[in-house]
């Protein structure tokens, strides 16, 4: 743009209201500053020359070829390099007080008494509050509101709050905080998960009447689809393992830190690093007994989340309750071993992974049975359960699925939602288990998985309604480029390849506060003043993963502006709409589509004035870059700003709000809202590793990653998200673990101990972006964030087998662990040195033929299914010779949908399974 | 049961400190116990350096002492008393981003955020010294920092364009320069 042009030409030009005057037709033609319209990044269905060879979608028309699909820095990158992005910690108002918060040294305990009195007489002590001063519960699931600002009666797991105090430094508070004397009544604890599905003297919580049994179970799920019974009769080869998940945690660089202030009005601001500012929004005004719009949440710079900050905090309620009593503002600020006390980590889990392969190899039954530790609260539990099962239902089409799941309370820092949330850990052990299917059966695990895929615009066997699929071509994309066939089963000890892919939500259908019913998930407003710049009002949080970006992106596309020109609002409540926050990979899903429908409104009367003012056709007019014109002879067009004064006439400052809200889809069983998402993505890794026989230890050494992420917005930040996926997912598998001791004590809440991958860890990652055009997704695209986790496990796994011939169980495969499988082989095999153990090798069997031609047929169904529009519909259970157009309970009986366990099975249970002995209060008639 | 705590190890008092931050002379009253983060954050107005840990295993509170990278939490203030130090902010000229900033936005080498101060002051070190560093010795000057986001690959990316810029020695645009202009080619006659 300004570069070409000499500097003397630049100068002149003055806004002057009023005086401006309008171009005449055709002027600006010749026009040197402004870039033509970029072709390239113009779909072919609409002149340009961008290949589209998944067909056109409903937003090309909006591509002014800006910046949508060009590799994108953070628009508040800038702030970020330069140390000028206020986090929750950098925060600092005139008069603050420094608040702590005094923890539980117990696992479980009632609290007796609360002696502050020696505190107070400290001087700089200004305030301390304990339970008594919000006794009104929260949590972000409205289900399942079981946590206190402070512990009100008793003390769940150990740092768990008790009271807080804020004083007028830090050395103050800490020393405030020796001086109060809590004394507890310590009460049995429990660690063990399995421990928490057995009736207890003493419940961690009471749910009244809904309490099951006298036990720890805060959720149990049962559901069952297809052909359960007929699963051991088609089988010809079975998989079966009992897996250990540790829990991890999200480990963000930021620790936790919130400043609460009450302004002289009596409004209360917060400033807290969240990924979810409604909902503490939501639980303040609860807490505190306020209306919402007494508060104003905003949200700082987030030193990342993954899940970690996303629920509504007790220490956030603290921070306003501290201000409250004190009339001055608190800021309260984490150190890392707090985060760990915090948790919201995934899940520590057990789960049965049982898969069943018929002899045409299709994938005939899929068991599940997931008992997942909660620790204390609930959290996002209510979900977690259920995604720990549904979430394993596609991208494959299955014959069958049985899935028991429980969530119990144990007496540990509280799980939550986690980066590829109740997804990671039954996704490893479903891809760990096709890939032992795949040795069983002789067959290549790739062509196993392109075999017996669901085609796009088709239905899962629990009902999701799967839109556009590109995992077939993230597993042909992968298996190319990572060179497969000449490695697998083909390396010398102790060098493997391993597959594993993914599929995960982008964006869930329902809203977790459904009230009022028809409320947008997402709004987005718009502001254009005289200036030309265009603010864009959104409250989706940035969390560093650029949702500003994205929207920025969004909106200078469709208006065809730069992106210098817009400005993005999105910190406070005050002045941002409602968004739903940054979990389920909703953010660019739904906050992109609402700022679109935003910027077509101000599209549309910018083109209304252009056609005033040159009398041109609407239909021919096209928008560039900050010009309007004529598609066909561009000398004839206005550029945006005289559009835009004209379209302002009389009435000032445009103005525009769009919102998205989810279509109604999905089934009605119990549960069939959970896991529903307006689209889904879907990846394909393929990891190399080397594993050390001798002393166990695994580097991965390369990952070639590819992600269907619909449509790349900002490939920068979609590869950004894949290779940041890898190293997550990659601590998971190999290193990081939250290690209890045998007393129930939390071992290694800090960096050191807790071992998230450094940079010499990283392996080499060739992220691969599949762009499978979605129709429902803002240009196309889906989420990025999460998905990409999954598939990095299994990879590993898988690749760890293929090096040594040894599958690991337990997560992390830490030395000492894989030693340990090692060592048993070379006893089973009667070896002493493992250097002489035999890597597997693969002889494919007649089955490899018919896979291959059922994948080639199925490439063609897939395609035409992709670009025909007139495409009927598709079930699950087509494969097994039913009725693709009808959904299969209702054509066949045997395929009937349950999710009540039948007493055959209770009497007989599978671990989480055994949740369902207990009865419900309710219906046990003793309350 | 009743809980009991230790009570904190007491300073023996303030103490005065001069050093320059940042090109800035500071003379300041610290507690002769202070950690030179806490100085910096709460006292020297350094809010760019960012506290992750607390000990030494994140690196977001790297600093620069006499051009050496520091974890300024595991520093005691008096130990810098008289010394140079440079935070993040100390690393551009004006609004002339410093090419390690400029290539961390423009690369994906931040995400969050959070851990770049330190990646970018220790990054603006090595390139002192080394003005063109392989992969290798990128990945061992960036050791010490853990990044949750970008899974480095993108950091080291930045790292190597922005030694790319210096070696070039391409100018980076003053960030106050004009942005677009709404108008275009028109010229007010």
């Amino acid at each position: 743009m300004a570069e070409e042009t000499n500097q003397d030409e630049m100068v002149g030009y003055r806004q002057q209201p009023g005086k401006l005057p309008f171009a005449k037709p055709g002027s600006g033609g010749k026009d040197r500053f402004s870039s033509p319209r970029d072709e390239e990044m113009i779909p072919k269905s609409q002149g340009g020359d961008l290949a589209q060879p998944w067909g056109s979608h409903r937003h090309d028309e909006l591509i002014s070829g800006q910046v949508i699909g060009k590799p994108t820095s953070l628009v508040d990158g800038k702030w970020k390099v330069t140390g000028q992005a206020q986090y929750g910690d950098d925060i600092r108002l005139p008069g603050e007080l420094i608040g702590r918060i005094i923890r539980s040294p117990h696992h479980y305990a009632r609290v007796l008494s609360i002696d502050c009195s020696k505190a107070l007489e400290l001087s700089g002590v200004v305030a301390i509050a304990t339970g008594v001063d919000a006794s009104n519960k929260f949590g972000v699931l409205p289900v399942t509101k079981d946590e206190h600002a402070m512990a009100v009666e008793k003390v769940r797991h150990v740092g768990d709050l008790v009271a807080c105090v804020a004083a007028e430094d830090e050395a103050t508070a800490r020393e405030a905080e020796r001086l109060i004397e809590v004394e507890y009544e310590i009460l049995d604890s429990i660690h063990d998960i399995r421990e928490g599905l057995e009736n207890s003297e003493y419940p961690i919580h009471d749910r009244g009447k809904y309490h099951i049994g006298e036990a720890n179970i805060q959720k149990r799920v049962f559901q069952e689809f297809g052909d359960v019974d007929g699963i051991h009769d088609n089988a010809i080869a079975s998989h079966k393992q009992n897996w250990i998940f540790s829990g991890v945690n999200h480990a963000a660089t930021e620790p936790h830190a919130v400043v609460g202030h009450w302004d002289p009005s009596g409004r209360l601001t917060l400033y807290t690093p969240q990924q979810v500012p409604h909902y503490v929004h939501r639980a303040l005004a609860d807490v505190l007994e306020i209306p919402m719009h007494q508060i104003n949440v905003y949200r700082t710079f987030v030193g990342g989340g993954f899940g970690g900050k996303s629920d509504p905090f007790p220490h956030e309620m603290c921070a306003a309750i501290l201000a409250r009593k004190a009339g001055r503002p608190v800021r309260i600020t984490f150190d890392r071993e707090e985060v760990y006390w915090i948790n919201r980590g995934r899940h520590p889990s057990r789960i049965e992974m049982n898969l069943h392969a018929d002899e045409e190899g299709r994938i005939c039954g899929i068991e599940t049975d997931a008992l997942i530790d909660g620790g204390g609260f609930a959290s996002f539990g209510h979900v977690t359960t259920y995604y720990n099962g549904v979430l394993h239902t596609a991208p494959y089409e299955i014959g069958a699925f049985h899935y028991t799941g429980a969530r119990v309370w144990t007496n540990k820092p509280a799980s939550g939602a986690m980066r590829g949330h109740g997804a990671v850990n039954s996704r490893c052990a479903v891809e760990t288990g096709l890939d032992d299917l795949a040795e069983q059966l002789s067959v290549d695990p790739i062509d196993l998985r392109l075999a017996n895929l669901l085609p796009p615009h088709s239905a899962t066997i629990t009902g999701f309604r799967v839109t556009s699929i590109g995992m077939r071509e993230c597993l042909e994309r992968v298996k190319e480029e990572s060179g497969w066939e000449k490695k697998f089963r083909k390396m010398p000890l102790g060098k493997g390849i391993g597959i594993g892919c993914g599929f995960f939500i982008s964006g869930s259908g329902l809203p977790i506060h459904w009230d009022p019913n028809k409320f947008p998930h997402a709004t987005v407003h718009l502001k254009i003043d005289m200036d030309g710049g265009v603010t864009v009002h959104t409250g989706a949080a940035d969390i560093g993963q650029g949702s500003d970006t994205v929207v920025a992106q969004s909106v200078a596309e469709v208006l065809g502006l730069p992106l210098d020109m817009i400005r993005v609002r999105s910190k406070e409540s005050d002045t941002s709409p409602v968004d739903l926050g940054s979990y389920s990979s909703r953010v660019t899903f739904m906050n992109a589509n609402a700022a679109i429908s935003a910027a077509m409104k101000i599209r549309d009367e910018l083109l209304d004035a252009t056609v005033e003012i040159t009398g041109a056709k609407r239909d021919k007019l096209v928008i560039g870059d900050r010009r309007i014109f004529d598609k066909k002879d561009p000398a004839v067009g206005v550029s945006y700003l005289e559009a835009l004064h004209k379209a302002q006439e009389d009435r000032g400052a445009l103005v525009s709000s769009g919102a998205y809200r989810t279509p109604p889809m999905g089934r009605t069983h119990k549960g069939a809202a959970a896991g529903l998402a307006p689209a889904y993505s879907f990846s394909a890794y393929v990891a190399e590793v080397s594993v050390d026989v001798e002393t166990g230890q695994t580097k991965v050494d390369k990952v070639w990653a590819a992600h269907d992420c619909g449509k790349a917005l900002n490939p920068l930040a979609v590869k950004g998200q894949i290779i940041g996926s890898c190293h997550m997912g990659m601590g998971q598998v190999l290193s990081e673990e939250m290690r209890y001791g045998r007393t129930g004590h939390l071992m290694n809440p800090d960096l050191l101990d807790y071992k998230i991958p450094s940079v010499h860890e990283m392996p080499e990652v060739f992220p691969i972006i599949v762009e499978s055009n979605d129709p429902e997704g803002p240009f196309g695209a889906k989420e990025a964030g999460e998905g990409p986790l999954l598939p990095i496990l299994p990879a590993v796994c898988n690749a760890v087998y293929d090096a040594i011939g040894v599958r690991a169980a337990e997560l992390p495969i830490t030395p000492d662990r894989l030693l340990k499988l090692i060592e048993r082989k070379c006893k089973a095999e009667g070896i002493n040195d493992p250097r002489e153990l035999q890597s597997p090798r693969l002889e494919h069997s007649d089955l490899q033929t018919i896979l291959s031609d059922r994948s080639d047929e199925h490439k063609k169904r897939d395609l035409d299914r992709r670009l025909n529009q007139d495409r009927q519909p598709y079930h699950n259970g087509a494969l097994f010779g039913l009725d693709p157009t009808i959904p299969p309970d209702e054509i066949d009986e045997k395929w009937a949908v349950n999710v009540i366990p039948s007493q055959d099975y209770i009497e007989n249970p599978r671990l989480a399974g055994s949740a369902w002995k207990h009865t419900e209060r309710r219906h046990r008639g003793d309350s | 049961m009743v809980q009991h705590r230790l009570p904190m190890l007491p300073s023996a008092g303030e103490v005065p400190w001069i050093a320059s931050v940042n090109g800035t002379e500071k003379k300041l009253n610290i507690e002769n116990n202070a950690i030179l983060l806490d100085v910096l954050r709460d006292q020297a107005g350094s809010l760019g350096t960012k506290r992750g840990c607390d000990m030494g295993t994140c690196g977001c509170c790297s600093v620069l002492i006499d051009g050496e990278p520091r974890l300024s939490c595991l520093t005691l203030a008096v130990e810098a008393d008289g010394c140079k130090i440079t935070t993040v902010e100390g690393l551009a000229d004006g609004h002339h981003l410093h090419p390690i900033q400029e290539m961390f936005a423009e690369c994906g080498g931040s995400q969050c955020g959070f851990c770049t101060p330190g990646f970018l002051v220790v990054a603006s070190s090595l390139l002192e010294n080394n003005p063109s560093p392989n992969d290798e010795e990128i990945k061992s000057a960036i050791e010490g920092n853990l990044c949750r986001c970008t899974g480095y690959q993108q950091i080291v990316d930045s790292i190597r364009a922005a030694s790319e810029i210096l070696i070039s020695e391409e100018t980076i645009e003053d960030s106050t320069s004009p942005k677009s202009d709404p108008h275009p080619g028109f010229t007010g006659e």
